[in-house]
């Protein structure tokens, strides 16, 4: 079994084209994970759009694929409308929501696709686009057991977790972390002081090979950003350093942020892992870039 | 950075453009009350039917500099399409290192001249950036290691 995961877009917000974002890239959240013959996709950014030539050119073969969606903000659901595999008929996706009934992803995949918007019509799709759930929290999709966790975000977002064969990958973006810790306010009279996180989200995450997580801010950027839905890097590292996971991946960089600004702000958190696990692989999520598992 | 009068450069441009000498770095640069085609003093531009100049075809390769490993430092010029780091005699870029699989990484320039690396199963694995892959795109900079082979990928310039 061999876990392959590939970031076709990093960025948070919005696009960010241009020289400035050229390492990192400026594509809006897409990240796809193989498994197997399985193909999970979290988030349909613009980053979907090269994630879905990249599908085509793979060979003729239908494509079955799962979408699982953070949330339904602008910068996760963009790509969709330009995902080519969705316009051939042989292929079938499965878009889905967290329980039985909550068809609300799929209809916003629609409804972004409405005359007003956009050009084709969701009708028009030619591929067969199927709303379904995660049972109860959990679901087994091809032997990988998919779960979800519900994250702090203005209207609410979900970290999900694929687990095949001892291998297992989380992705959670879009959480503002600091407003979980029990005393939010505290991590101001010591930045440097470890900041404990809620067990339950350590439970979630704990043991992963790879954690993909939202690590908007800087410590000082964050203070103006407060209920803005993202966390300070900072507290990511805690998060990865106390559920033990294997490596953690940086991801949602904020438009703001040039390549220099993601170095710096990857160096700081590589900094503050090192004083505590100096093992824990810290990194900048960037398009193209491709990790193996298994 | 600031680059003095006649360094290399678009002064050099300039002067060429103008049909006039080019002061070299340091030597004194003469100042004169009268008009002349290069009097820095003069605010007023001549207005001239602008000639197009042919645009530079220059083409340099990327490289991958090996800073660590046998015969360091070496530079190896990515000039074809794709091409093999390895142990094998017969690699386009072949190390004499145990540490390698004789078929290591390939690289390869995709159609948006940007390079990929790409791990051929290699025993030892790829790191770009201290960070295992299985492939990546490379960037000006990027560290590449190859067991205890280390290079730095630098970007080099395609028209």
């Amino acid at each position: 079994m061999t876990f392959f995961v590939h970031f076709w877009g990093t960025r948070g917000s919005i696009p960010t084209p241009g020289h400035m974002t050229k390492k990192y890239g400026g594509n809006t959240s897409c990240v796809e994970i193989r498994c197997d013959d399985s193909l999970f996709i979290c988030d349909g950014g613009t980053g979907l759009r090269e994630l879905g030539l990249d599908l085509l050119n793979r060979g003729g073969r239908p494509i079955t694929g799962h979408f699982f969606y953070s949330h339904t903000h602008w910068d996760h659901i963009q790509g969709f409308p330009f995902f080519t595999p969705a316009y051939v008929p042989q292929n079938t996706f499965h878009v889905y929501g967290t329980a039985e009934g909550d068809r609300r992803t799929y209809e916003l995949l629609s409804g972004q696709m409405r005359s007003d918007y956009f050009p084709v019509d969701f009708g028009e799709l030619r591929s067969n686009i199927v709303a379904s759930h995660l049972d109860g929290g959990a679901r087994l999709i091809d032997g990988c057991a998919v779960t979800f966790y519900e994250q702090q975000h203005p209207g609410r977002s979900w970290a999900y977790s694929f687990v095949k064969d001892g291998i297992k990958i989380v992705y959670a973006t879009d959480n503002e972390l600091d407003l979980t810790l029990p005393d939010p306010k505290s991590v101001l009279t010591n930045l440097s002081a470890p900041r404990p996180i809620p067990d339950a989200f350590l439970r979630f995450c704990h043991g992963a090979d790879l954690l993909i997580s939202d690590a908007q801010y800087f410590d000082d950027e964050y203070e103006k950003k407060v209920g803005w839905g993202h966390p300070r890097a900072t507290t990511v590292i805690d998060l990865a350093l106390q559920a033990e996971v294997k490596q953690v991946a940086l991801f949602h960089h904020d438009p703001m942020h040039g390549d220099v600004d993601v170095d710096r702000k990857i160096a700081l958190c590589k900094e503050r892992a090192a004083k505590v696990n100096p093992n824990l692989v810290v990194f900048g999520a960037r398009e193209g870039l491709e990790l193996r598992f298994g | 950075m600031s680059r003095s009068v006649g360094a290399p450069g678009t002064d050099s441009v300039w002067a060429i453009l103008l049909h006039a000498p080019i002061p070299t770095a340091g030597a004194p640069v003469a100042m004169s009350s009268q008009k002349t085609k290069n009097d820095w003093n003069d605010e007023s531009t001549s207005e001239i039917s602008v000639t197009l100049l042919p645009l530079s075809t220059e083409q340099t390769h990327s490289v991958l500099e090996m800073v660590q490993g046998p015969g360091s430092p070496r530079h190896y010029e990515l000039y074809r399409p794709e091409m093999v780091v390895g142990r094998a005699i017969d690699a386009d870029v072949p190390i004499n290192s145990t540490d390698l699989s004789r078929r290591h990484v390939l690289i390869k320039r995709a159609a948006s001249g940007q390079h990929q690396i790409m791990d051929l199963e290699s025993r030892n694995g790829v790191f770009v950036n201290g960070v295992k892959i299985h492939s990546a795109t490379l960037h000006d900079g990027d560290s590449v290691q190859l067991g205890s082979i280390l290079f730095v990928y630098h970007e080099g310039r395609a028209t």
